[in-house]
């Protein structure tokens, strides 16, 4: 569906009536980021399906008590994913993770085809670095580098202000450079 | 590049941010994938099915919606066969 036909509001309304059509276009809508935000989180593409299947099952299941107060249906969305990645991670704390690096590179988006999906040693170590990261600065990462949102709308889905996601944010990148650091992974460039 | 322990420059700053925008792209899900998520979405899952033929409350609904129905329609035959009946007295 264009998205100039897709009045969010109307399809929100329909949806929380019991349209499963309704609800379909918001799957249509929201998919890709929610299963972007789940595999940066597990790292395991098997449970990202499972974990993005649940999070619109839960959705489905409540949307009749979605009432729109200023946060965005996207940030609803979000909240349910970060609880059952939550939950996740409680589950398989005493398990073992699997390494981010044998998990298979899904390609970007914009890539072609044919492209050479393979990352090289240092952006693996940057992604190891980042998934040892405490879970609400992933979240953080994540939805900044990956779906380019604003602090404003990354505060909005934390349930934070604008300055406590800025200031979150210099604490990450604080972090990461000494990490990197440690990890003699180069910050100047070429 | 000099560290200072609490401070970031400007140059660390764009470094960091550029490495992370190498690595956090956005992937697109398989289509494989996509599809069994949109079938899981369309139809209900079996214990979806199975939690709603337990629903008393909504088996009670559905069981008498339907003999109310079929009640009217046997009460409007019934009516339609006495008015045809009485005027080929």
């Amino acid at each position: 569906m264009p998205e100039l036909e897709f009045n969010e509001e109307d399809v929100l309304t329909r949806a929380s009536q019991g349209d499963r059509d309704a609800f379909g276009l918001l799957y249509e809508r929201y998919i890709d980021r929610i299963f972007n935000y789940v595999y940066y989180r597990t790292g395991n593409l098997h449970d990202a399906e499972d974990l993005t299947a649940r999070v619109f099952q839960r959705a489905m299941n409540h949307i009749k008590n979605y009432t729109d107060r200023g946060v965005p249906f996207s940030a609803w969305l979000y909240r349910i994913a970060h609880n059952l990645v939550a939950n996740w991670h409680r589950d398989r704390s005493r398990r073992q993770e699997i390494p981010i690096h044998d998990v298979p590179v899904l390609p970007s988006k914009g890539d072609h085809p044919e492209k050479n999906l393979v990352r090289s040693q240092e952006q693996d170590a940057l992604l190891r670095l980042i998934r040892r990261l405490p879970g609400e600065r992933q979240n953080l990462l994540i939805l900044k580098f990956v779906e380019n949102m604003s602090n404003a709308e990354i505060g909005a889905i934390m349930g934070r202000s604008e300055g406590a996601v800025k200031s979150l944010y210099h604490r990450t990148l604080l972090a990461l450079r000494d990490q990197l650091g440690d990890q003699s992974i180069n910050l100047d460039g070429e | 590049m000099a560290r200072s322990k609490s401070t970031l420059s400007e140059d660390q700053v764009i470094a960091l941010e550029a490495h992370l925008a190498g690595v956090l792209t956005r992937v697109v899900p398989p289509i494989e994938v996509v599809q069994r998520l949109r079938e899981q979405i369309r139809f209900p899952q079996s214990k979806e099915i199975v939690l709603r033929l337990r629903d008393w409350q909504r088996m009670f609904f559905v069981f008498s919606g339907v003999m109310s129905g079929l009640l009217v329609i046997i009460t409007i035959a019934r009516a339609l066969y006495y008015f045809v009946a009485r005027k080929h007295m």
